[in-house]
């Protein structure tokens, strides 16, 4: 089954909801401040927020949405829809497919994130894509039927540091 | 020639819809995304409940906003698509401020209106329904301080844009409070911008 993205996106007077979920466009530069803010004030608690709020507004957000589209049943249908919808929000593009109610590896050659940081503050010392380590346990506790913190992600190579690609461990945590 | 929002609004929604191959939204000149409005009002207002609301977080997310707002509208206004489809519409300074709210609110950040423009003093913009201010009241209920951050940091930075000093040089030359906030039980949200105090 596929899904058409643009139908789902859609605008009520002044609100914004893709697929019934209210969201908000901000740019690489709003969202790298934000992180960089958390980063710079919080330390790794700062980090944890990051991951935490990215893992929870995931896990709600594809809840909300396969449980609006019931014909949706297969983990693998599952995993390629929340990987279509990853880059239909312009998240850019990850790579789902070596990752099961297990764990696994997932894997990311562009990303919103590794972009905006680069453009405004240049290559990283250390990884720091939190927002999709959080959005990926998010989606898969969603798509598995677990609990929010079910799954652990952890990023082993970054972008930001000028790694070919971002590479994420997936455990049970 | 009057500001047509529902233009500007039009060409965000469409050009929103494309998307490069590496998945990522280039338009009006800075890379959007789409996220839930959940996700940032949990980073905004967990980040000020751990730091103990003591205005630490206030002030660094107002500041973020200014600086995003600033780099962002800038961005915005450099664009092919602004020489396309808003540029036409202006014709003084102060066009280009309702030109950057009908952009916040093709962005979905609110219903954002221009209530009063002193050009070069004073900005005051008010909206009724902001996702920050539903999210706080819709989390923790109602506060006795304003929490629109993102928007009191960005009606400054518009201000900074139009009035300050050439870009990159004006960002907090003006500042902005936010005077009534639906989260204390005001009618709306009002922020106003005025030079900041050297």
């Amino acid at each position: 089954m596929t899904i058409d993205w643009p139908d789902k996106f859609a605008r009520e007077g002044h609100e914004l909801f893709l697929s019934g979920l209210p969201i908000a466009l901000h740019c690489h530069h709003y969202n790298m401040n934000l992180q960089k803010t958390l980063e710079t004030s919080l330390g790794s608690e700062g980090v944890l927020l990051l991951y935490k709020a990215a893992e929870e507004s995931s896990y709600a957000g594809f809840t909300s949405f396969l449980e609006h589209h019931p014909k949706i049943v297969t983990a693998k249908s599952k995993l390629e829809l929340a990987s279509t919808s990853y880059q239909y929000c312009g998240l850019g593009i990850v790579n789902l497919t070596k990752v099961g109610p297990e764990g696994g590896i997932v894997t990311s050659p562009h990303s919103h994130h590794v972009t905006g940081w680069l453009a405004k503050f240049g290559k990283r010392q250390n990884v720091g894509c939190f927002f999709t380590g959080g959005w990926v346990a998010g989606v898969l506790a969603a798509i598995y039927n677990k609990h929010i913190g079910y799954f652990s992600v952890n990023e082993l190579e970054c972008k930001m540091t000028l790694a070919r690609k971002c590479i994420f461990e997936v455990k049970i945590a | 020639m009057a500001i047509d929002t529902d233009k500007i609004v039009h060409a965000v929604m469409h050009g929103s819809r494309i998307r490069e191959e590496k998945g990522i939204i280039p338009l009006f000149g800075v890379y959007l995304s789409m996220i839930s409005v959940q996700y940032y009002n949990k980073i905004s207002f967990g980040f000020e409940k751990a730091t103990g609301n003591d205005g630490f977080a206030e002030k660094l997310l107002v500041e973020a906003g200014q600086e995003c707002g600033y780099a962002t509208f800038q961005g915005v206004r450099s664009s092919w698509e602004w020489e396309e489809v808003v540029k036409p519409m202006i014709e003084d300074r102060e066009d280009q401020i309702h030109c950057f709210v009908s952009i916040a609110i093709a962005f979905g950040w609110g219903d954002l209106t221009v209530q009063e423009l002193v050009p070069g003093k004073k900005l005051v913009l008010r909206a009724t329904d902001l996702y920050e201010a539903k999210g706080y009241l819709d989390v923790y209920g109602k506060a006795d301080s304003g929490k629109c951050y993102m928007v009191r940091g960005v009606t400054g930075a518009l201000m900074d844009l139009v009035y300050g000093d050439d870009y990159p040089e004006g960002c907090f030359q003006y500042t902005a409070v936010e005077t009534s906030c639906v989260v204390k039980g005001d009618p709306y949200c009002e922020f106003i911008a005025q030079r900041a105090a050297s």
